[in-house]
């Protein structure tokens, strides 16, 4: 597959290409079956490529030592990406950001001798060539993977990368890197200042724009936000002028932080208004190929997350993090298939003089079409009428943005203007069926004089013939739309989503509609019967109950545990899990400890916890060190010599976009008074993830035990959660048949229904919840037990479908 | 460490917009560089002088604006292409030839954002 491109858009094989892109992360979404269903989902919604981080730290833990195996196995998931139909931008960093752990960047390599991650300090370049040793190591692994895949279309070096003064060479080095190991498409970086930086290291230049990053605020009262997006074909130009307009990514979502406003927040915030002003007024700019970021949600499993977000990272994507279609996936969908429909990859900008306050107003000639594309915009919050100079009026409801045709010319009929947007066309030689979405405030104006109403029901429909050639126009209203699906030479209406080979899923009884250009309508009954159609949330039994830290008894035996040498941050010690234990000796003539550890801590002395706290805090973005001193006394220190155990919750280390990935986590400092030399032992990962033997006296850690079954078949698609109710613990770390899914942590803001990552789930399944709890919140060893017993665990359903051949 | 490179912030200063003012100075900044916002001013310095935010004000479309009236919960809407004159009084602190000028600026994402330019009255 051949790629090239021009000031328009990129050409495979000579052919020019409308890039629809979204990004999905593998590593948050494990395993090719996921990775299908979520392919099979965004090709179903228009999409036709798929854009992919690779994570440098998911596949190496050691220096020298890859993991492409089982669900990381990369190759596969671009395999089902081709199956799907999809083209691929790949994006293997080094550095990818994506608020994983390290910024993607491996543990291994930040605290490796003489490497500066990223070639700078601060924003201070400073090239180190260990450092780009290192990424050879990396780029020998992961390219020979990518290209063997012919459906790679684009190619990205590093991610969003600055310095002050811009020295070329890392990036000229990435490139030739790159070329070096046989990647031969376009090669771009993703410029996060849309400033045209290293335009002239790359083949194509392209930049990345959110204009909503702070949720508690109102975009919708903020025109100004879409400032830079209005004007954005101008940067691609001034940046390079022979390269297509391309968002690299492009926000269709936004992440939640600890402590943030919650998904539900930010998707309500966005509606599907926004990702449908983005999109269309980044085509009204020109843009050719873009990159909804993301269009997948997924789920921080294990220790991918970095410590700025918690385990759900649904992003509010179109399809969330279960899976799930949303109401800004059916907003993509229509302009995906309006894409689809009118070849929208050579246009030019034409002179519209009209202006009036908080109306975006932008038109295009479209060259191969020869007609023109009105953009229309209102960022009022009341319906605009607006009166266009070619006396027609166009009444627009708060928020919207819609795409208009002037002097299209159809097979039977010529459309002079139309304010009732279309949704999408099927189409032979001589005749066509074009859809529109019913609007009763619009109408389309055909150049014989003649006004078709939007007010319209479904499948509401006109003929015109001209030269023997015929169009049909339809309606659909918006309802129908969103269970619409084109696939190419059809349609199938009232399916909650269809596959590439037409089977269709549907969550109750439907009667589905065809429609072709041969047989035109036709319907077709599924009834529901593989599954359960009641699925109610069930609570699940509490089998066992177990304490689990025997690292907190007295008299422990650690002798096989690491001895630190030196400082004890995990960097120093080699530890990069969520969980680090330290055990030392400390003497009784001790009067105060002064720690600090990242990010939530506890110490204990002879069994007994002494102080628990949280001392994760992020402030202007940045994070704030907590050093606190703990006074001690003889009614702690009871022994001559004294058994100090220090347990810390890692949350992640930084992303690395404005702090650096190598800010220290674990035990960061540690003084005695007197002070005195303390000879520490460590050990990652709680006890009943290290060795089948972990009962323990103390009660401060347990461990809930439930077991469940799940019902798995091949034509039925299901999303599984667990919440919890009443739950009083503020800890809690969750495994499923033994891997770790997911983090709670009570704050201002709780996530309280965990995915049952589907990868993860077998027939028969065991869950279990390790609790972390402070002193004062344990009366009794036994009453806490029996509290544990008696936690509510709901075991859930988001979705369930059944798909039909 | 910045979110924003310095490179760019630098281009916010519009050179040669330096003057001197009764007690004071002015300049101008234009927001080259995308929609933002400015939740407040810390400090301005001019040739090791310092304007503490009391003593700074920013004008912008027509608005004064002082410490007082800005804040992370009611932000100054900085638009793309939009100027403002930032105005320091109350210290005489200009020099012949060459002024070395540093600002400390807040936006309500990216925390403090410092800006050095030098420039001639």
């Amino acid at each position: 597959m051949e790629v090239t491109f021009d000031k328009y858009s990129l050409m495979v094989d000579g052919k020019r290409i409308f890039i629809k892109s979204g990004a999905f992360h593998y590593f948050r979404t494990p395993g090719a079956d996921m990775a299908r269903d979520r392919f099979l989902k965004m090709k179903a919604g228009g999409y036709n490529t798929v854009d992919i981080y690779f994570n440098w730290n998911y596949h190496s833990p050691k220096q020298g030592e890859y993991d492409f195996s089982g669900i990381k196995d990369v190759r596969k998931v671009l395999q089902e990406a081709k199956k799907a139909g999809l083209f691929v931008i790949a994006r293997p960093g080094p550095f990818i950001n994506a608020e994983v752990n390290a910024g993607g960047l491996p543990f291994w390599l930040l605290k490796a001798e003489d490497v500066i991650p990223r070639n700078r300090i601060g924003t201070e370049y400073k090239y180190s060539p260990k450092y780009m040793e290192y990424i050879a190591e990396w780029y020998d692994q992961i390219i020979p993977i990518i290209k063997d895949f012919d459906n790679v279309i684009l190619f990205q070096i590093e991610n969003e990368y600055a310095t002050d003064t811009m020295e070329e060479d890392y990036m000229r080095q990435l490139y030739k890197m790159a070329r070096d190991r046989g990647i031969t498409c376009p090669i771009f970086h993703n410029d996060a200042y849309f400033a045209g930086l290293w335009a002239d290291c790359v083949d194509i230049y392209a930049l990345d724009l959110y204009p909503y990053i702070n949720p508690n605020q109102n975009w919708k009262e903020e025109s100004y936000c879409f400032d830079t997006l209005d004007n954005v074909e101008d940067i691609f130009r001034c940046a390079k002028e022979d390269s297509p307009p391309f968002i690299a990514e492009m926000q269709s979502g936004w992440f939640d932080k600890w402590d943030g406003s919650g998904y539900k927040h930010i998707r309500d915030s966005l509606g599907d208004e926004h990702i449908n002003i983005m999109t269309k007024t980044a085509l009204s700019q020109g843009v050719t190929i873009f990159n909804h970021y993301l269009a997948v949600g997924g789920t921080n499993w294990a220790d991918l997350a970095c410590d700025e977000v918690y385990t759900s990272y649904e992003f509010t994507a179109p399809i969330d993090e279960f899976g799930v279609p949303q109401s800004n996936f059916y907003k993509a969908k229509e302009i995906n298939y309006f894409l689809d429909s009118f070849d929208f990859t050579k246009t030019e900008p034409k002179d519209f003089n009209f202006s009036k306050e908080n109306i975006y107003v932008k038109m295009r000639h479209d060259l191969n079409n020869d007609c023109d594309w009105l953009f229309l915009r209102n960022m009022n919050s009341e319906t605009a009428e607006i009166d266009l100079p070619f006396n027609k009026t166009v009444k627009l409801k708060p928020y919207d943005m819609k795409i208009c045709p002037i002097n299209l010319k159809l097979k039977g009929c010529e459309i002079e203007f139309s304010d009732t947007e279309i949704f999408t066309r099927l189409q032979n030689e001589n005749e066509e069926a074009i859809f529109f979405i019913s609007d009763d405030n619009s109408n389309i104006y055909l150049c014989d004089g003649s006004v078709i109403s939007g007010a319209q029901k479904d499948y509401a429909n006109y003929t015109y013939q001209k030269d023997g050639k015929t169009t049909q126009i339809i309606f659909l209203t918006k309802k129908l739309a969103d269970k619409s699906w084109f696939l190419g030479d059809r349609m199938i209406f009232n399916a909650d989503y269809v596959l590439p080979n037409s089977a269709v899923a549907v969550e109750k009884n439907t009667e589905i509609a065809y429609f072709d250009l041969k047989y035109k309508f036709g319907k077709k009954s599924c009834i529901i019967s593989e599954f359960d159609k009641n699925q109610d949330s069930e609570e699940l039994k509490i089998d066992e109950v177990q304490f689990c830290a025997p690292e907190i008894d007295i008299d422990y035996d650690y002798s096989n545990w690491k001895k630190v040498k030196g400082k004890t941050d995990a960097f120093s010690c080699d530890i990069y899990d969520e969980f680090i234990w330290y055990k030392a000796k400390i003497p009784n003539n001790i009067t105060e400890i002064t720690l600090s550890a990242r990010h939530l801590f506890a110490m204990y002395i002879n069994g007994k916890e002494i102080i628990n706290r949280n001392s994760y805090k992020l402030e202007k973005l940045q994070e704030v060190p907590e050093t606190i001193s703990v006074p001690l006394n003889e009614k702690i220190l009871t022994k001559d010599m004294n058994e100090l155990t220090i347990l810390v919750q890692n949350l992640g280390f930084d992303k690395g976009f404005s702090g650096d990935t190598n800010s220290p986590r674990g035990l960061v400092f540690f003084e005695t008074t007197p002070n005195i030399p303390v000879e520490f032992y460590v050990c990652d990962k709680l006890a009943p993830e290290r060795s089948k033997k972990y009962e323990s006296d103390n009660p401060y850690l347990a461990k809930i035990t439930a077991h469940f079954d799940v019902d798995i078949k091949d034509n039925v698609f299901f999303a599984k959660y667990i919440s919890f109710e009443n739950f009083r613990c503020r800890r809690a770390t969750i495994f499923l048949n033994g891997v770790k899914i997911g983090r709670y942590i009570k704050r201002r803001h709780v996530q309280e229904k965990f995915y049952l990552i589907n990868e993860f789930l077998k027939p028969h399944n065991k869950l279990e919840i390790v609790v972390w709890e402070k002193e004062r919140n344990v009366k009794s060893a036994w009453g806490f037990k029996s509290d544990l017993k008696n936690v509510k665990i709901l075991l859930g359903t988001f979705k369930i479908c059944q798909l039909f051949k | 460490m910045a979110i924003v490179p310095e490179f760019l912030i630098r281009k916010i200063y519009q050179k040669g917009s330096l003057k001197k003012l009764d007690n004071g100075a002015s300049i101008v900044l234009k927001n080259v560089l995308g929609p933002g916002q400015i939740s407040g001013f810390n400090y301005v310095k001019i040739n090791g002088v310092v304007f503490e935010s009391k003593d700074v004000k920013f004008i912008t479309n027509g608005v004064e604006y002082t410490a007082d009236d800005v804040s992370e919960e009611n932000p100054i809407i900085f638009r793309l292409g939009q100027s403002g004159t930032l105005v320091m009084t109350g210290k005489e602190c200009l020099a012949e030839g060459k002024n070395e000028i540093y600002i400390e600026a807040l936006n309500p994402e990216a925390g403090i954002v410092q800006l050095k330019a030098e420039d001639v009255v």
